[in-house]
């Protein structure tokens, strides 16, 4: 406030408003009054003039008659009478009457000016003759009893105007110091003592709420917010800047990263601590006054990059970045990630960070990628990318081909899985040694996955080498594992390919290999086995086999063909095993055997069972239309447990169809049993408990073991057709097929004879107590639509056999 | 002045029936000189104005009696005057005595008498008054 040391301003001020404004109206009424008066002056003298002339024109009037006697008669001394009469009238000065020849009358009051302009001359005609003029008069009127008349009308104007414009400026006077003066006044004081920071603001004066005073109240007040308010801001601001700036000076000194500015010459003019250590400047040297510093001076593992690099930041005028190699006082490389920006003025910020731990990250992961981690050998990619390079350099030189092993050990998931993990890594440790050991230093051993490993033999290219060679790995592989001081004998198989013998691309390499490995494997394991073009026919017969499945699943090529089972009791047909076959297009009828272990393998065999299941059901629903009770057993396998073929599943199916579950049994081996029992129990005790038959096939050929027979819900045992193809009188197998139907009979489970072939082999089992049968002497299997009329032809054989 | 009416009216009723017995008109004594006069000359002699005629002699006019008929015809038919605008003229003359008016009679016969007795008379009478001593200088127009 520049104006808080001014006195506040007394009303009546010279330069006040009021005064001001008195002086101006004052002044204004002098004008006016001055313009007014000379303009009333001017009219009065006007109008007196013309009063004047009005009032001798009258007298004359008055005595015309008598002038005109005098005139006529020329009788100067009737004349001088009149000429006296005349001037009696103060306004008259002079009177003259003259006949048509003489002057009859010459009278004047007083000498003086006489006014020649204001004379009044007038003709005088005979009284007889209106037209016959006989004298004239000459009235001349008194100057100074005029101007006197105008004096005094001029006077009395002036005053009567300066009574009215006397009031006018006293009540304007009045008007200005209540309306104006007083309430402006009142502001100053008020804004005087004002502190608009406190909040403090003006109040409207009373009764000017509305007018020009209040607005300016408002507009005052509305101005303090706005200043109050910028200067809350500009203050905050000012606040803000200094923490900005404290916290920028604080981050620029503990920054990790390191800071400084760069000229187009290469001096260094400033530099945080950060860059100071990166840069293995003293730290003494910022202090000095010598603070400047040439970049290329820094030992730099090669200078010209950085000053390059500052020249072609400012030419192009963007940032760079380079990574660069600098070398500390213990003789250390550090690399140095360095961005240049330009800042203007020919300078350059620069950032620099220490990326030494990151480049060699970058390295090791270089590394990783291409290395297992576990034995520290090449993985996949990293045997892939050595083949890669051999192929390669054989194509250039066409010298130096070599062999691959791959090589799987036998049942290594039982030692995972029996004796934990990290038994496991120990053992492919030891592996990896003695693999290390019975290869040259230059030969490649990689780690594929799990417990694949290869092996690139360099430059054996001959059969006989390589066979030595692998007999040495297997030797070496058959050593004793100990694992926590218990001994463990493990085997492996290995699959051997030659380059450029058997194959020119790492791909075909690797698969010719792997066939390889898998045939050795399929024999039982602990051999290796060379590549036989043998082995990728049967691979390429599989993999048709597997496309040839799909397609006979979406052609609807299955169809389900029905074995009668008979009751030898009762003599009677009692039901039918389902068997699946394949309407193969090109080869014909294909029995199971030929295509279910592919299905397994590839999970098909999932989609089959539900399709069989499907099948069996509406068989099952025909023959409860038909009134028959026939049960129905369809074949289960190991991959359809416990998921494949749920209960939920079977359930939904029955009760889709609405059918008993008892009429619908599920065959199943011991090896499906014995795979994984805890899980197959919980498959078999909930199908059981839903409803649903379950018999025991091929019972007899596996391990036969009585006392799952005892944990198992089986209802029914099937005794495998070998026994009662072999079934003779006083043979061993006679007595084999007995004592199964004695123990079953005795764990309350009914027996199936498969294979039954003879009338002789009926009467065997019969006597044996054997109560269920099947095989050709029955029938065949047949399609489900010839099952009626083969049903008649077991009663007839039925009907035979008894009779 | 109403009460002159019935007389302007007898006039006017004299005249159509005697056309020019009873009217006005100037006459001199036959032995004057004067022979003709103007309407001008008869009025500036009758009312005082100056009376030096061309001959040279000062005119002396007669007047007939004051209530007269005839006087009042003359002067109405002269400056289209009544006689008591005309005796108001003379009363306002008179005081100053410059000038006086015509000499006064009794009769329209002592008009004759003083008109035969002074050659520089002049008068004013009936036509029928014409005898052969007197000269008409001036008649009135109809």
């Amino acid at each position: 406030m520049t104006n808080a040391d001014h006195a506040p301003l007394d009303p009546l001020h010279i330069r006040g408003l009021l005064m001001r404004s008195i002086l101006a109206l004052i002044l204004a009424s002098l004008l006016a009054g001055l313009a007014a008066i000379a303009h009333t002056a001017q009219a009065t003298r006007q109008h007196a003039q013309q009063t004047t002339q009005t009032r001798l024109n009258e007298l004359l009037d008055t005595v015309e008659s008598t002038l005109r006697v005098a005139c006529f008669a020329r009788d100067a001394t009737l004349a001088g009478e009149l000429a006296e009469g005349l001037l009696s009238n103060s306004d008259v000065l002079s009177v003259r009457i003259f006949s048509d020849q003489a002057v009859l009358a010459d009278k004047r009051r007083h000498a003086g000016n006489e006014l020649q302009a204001m004379s009044l001359r007038r003709p005088i005609f005979s009284p007889f003759d209106n037209h016959q003029q006989v004298g004239e008069i000459l009235l001349r009127p008194d100057p100074q009893v005029i101007e006197a008349r105008i004096r005094d009308e001029v006077w009395f104007a002036a005053i009567q105007l300066a009574w009215q414009l006397g009031m006018v400026a006293v009540a304007m006077a009045v008007i200005m110091l209540l309306f104006i003066v007083r309430p402006i006044k009142a502001i100053s004081d008020r804004l005087h003592r004002m502190d608009p920071t406190a909040g403090e603001r003006l109040a409207t004066p009373r009764r000017h709420a509305g007018s020009e005073i209040g607005q300016l109240v408002y507009d005052i007040n509305a101005l303090s917010d706005r200043l109050v308010g910028a200067l809350a801001a500009e203050h905050q601001l000012r606040m803000q800047r200094e923490i900005d700036e404290r916290k920028y000076h604080a981050i620029f000194n503990n920054a990790e990263s390191g800071l400084f500015i760069v000229d187009g010459a290469g001096t260094l003019s400033s530099w945080n601590p950060a860059c100071a250590r990166l840069f293995n400047i003293d730290p003494q040297r910022g202090d000095d006054e010598y603070t400047w510093l040439h970049v290329a001076l820094l030992n730099w593992d090669s200078p010209e990059r950085i000053t390059g690099m500052i020249r072609a930041a400012l030419r192009e005028n963007s940032a760079m970045t380079e990574d660069l190699l600098i070398v500390d006082q213990d003789g250390d490389r550090h690399w140095m990630n360095i961005v240049l920006s330009p800042v203007g003025d020919n300078l350059l910020q620069g950032v620099v960070h220490n990326i030494s731990h990151l480049k060699e990250a970058e390295a090791s992961a270089r590394q990783l990628a291409v290395t297992d981690t576990l034995t520290g050998l090449a993985n996949r990619l990293g045997l892939e990318q050595r083949l890669q390079t051999l192929v390669q350099q054989y194509a250039y030189t066409q010298t130096g081909g070599f062999s691959l092993l791959l090589l799987n050990l036998d049942d290594f998931r039982r030692i995972n899985e029996g004796m934990g993990l990290l038994a496991g890594d120990n053992i492919l440790q030891t592996v990896t040694g003695r693999l290390s050991g019975c290869v040259k230093s230059g030969d490649c051993v990689a780690r594929l996955s799990a417990d694949n490993f290869g092996i690139i033999l360099n430059d054996i290219t001959r059969g006989d080498v390589a066979d030595m060679i692998a007999g040495r790995i297997m030797n070496a592989m058959r050593q004793t594992y100990f694992v926590d001081g218990a001994p463990i004998n493990l085997h492996a198989s290995i699959g051997i390919t030659i380059f450029p013998h058997d194959a020119s691309t790492v791909p075909n390499l690797l698969r010719q290999a792997e066939l390889a490995m898998d045939s050795a494997k399929s024999t039982g394991g602990n051999a290796h086995v060379f590549f036989d073009p043998i082995l990728s026919e049967a691979a390429e017969h599989r993999r048709q086999l597997e496309e040839d499945l799909r397609g006979a699943l979406r052609n609807q090529e299955f169809a389900l063909f029905l074995q009668p089972i008979v009751d030898l009791r009762s003599n009677r047909l009692c039901g039918a095993e389902a068997l699946l076959r394949w309407r193969h297009p090109a080869h014909g009828l294909t029995p199971p055997d030929s295509f279910i272990p592919m299905a397994e393998k590839t999970g098909l065999i999932v989609e089959i069972g539900l399709f069989v299941l499907d099948a069996a059901c509406r068989q099952l629903l025909a023959w409860q239309q038909q009134g028959l009770d026939y049960t129905l057993s369809l074949n289960v396998s190991g991959r359809q447990i416990p998921d494949g073929l749920s209960p939920a599943k079977l359930r939904a199916a029955t009760e889709h169809y609405g059918i008993s579950p008892g009429r619908l049994a599920l065959e199943i081996t011991e090896g499906v049993m014995l795979s994984d029992i805890d899980k197959s129990l919980r498959w078999l005790n909930e199908v059981h408990a839903s409803g649903f038959r379950i018999y025991l096939d091929d019972f007899g050929t596996g391990y036969s073991s009585l006392s799952y027979l005892k944990q198992f819900p089986v209802d029914t045992l099937k005794v495998d057709k070998s026994f009662v193809r072999d079934m003779q009188q006083g043979n061993n197998e006679n007595t084999l097929v007995g004592a199964i139907i004695a123990m079953g009979g005795s764990l309350g489970l009914d027996i199936v004879a498969e294979g039954v072939e003879l009338p002789d082999q009926v009467q065997t089992l019969r006597r044996m107590g054997c109560q269920y049968a099947q095989g050709y002497l029955f029938s065949r299997p047949v399609p489900a639509e010839a099952f009626p009329e083969t049903a008649e032809l077991v009663a007839e054989r039925l009907a035979t056999l008894s009779g | 002045m109403p009460r002159h009416r019935p007389i302007l009216l007898f006039c006017a009723l004299l005249g159509i029936t005697t056309p020019s017995s009873a009217e006005p008109v100037v006459v001199v004594n036959a032995a004057s000189s004067v022979v003709r006069l103007e309407r001008d000359e008869v009025v500036n002699i009758f009312l005082g104005r100056y009376r030096r005629l061309s001959t040279g002699a000062i005119a002396q006019p007669i007047d007939q009696p004051e209530r007269s008929p005839l006087r009042a015809d003359f002067y109405r038919r002269l400056v289209n005057k009544n006689v008591n605008e005309i005796d108001a003229y003379w009363s306002r003359l008179i005081f100053s005595g410059k000038t006086a008016p015509p000499l006064r009679t009794v009769s329209s016969q002592e008009v004759a008498t003083l008109l035969a007795g002074n050659p520089d008379a002049i008068a004013y009478l009936e036509r029928g008054q014409i005898d052969k001593r007197f000269r008409i200088v001036l008649e009135f127009p109809r």
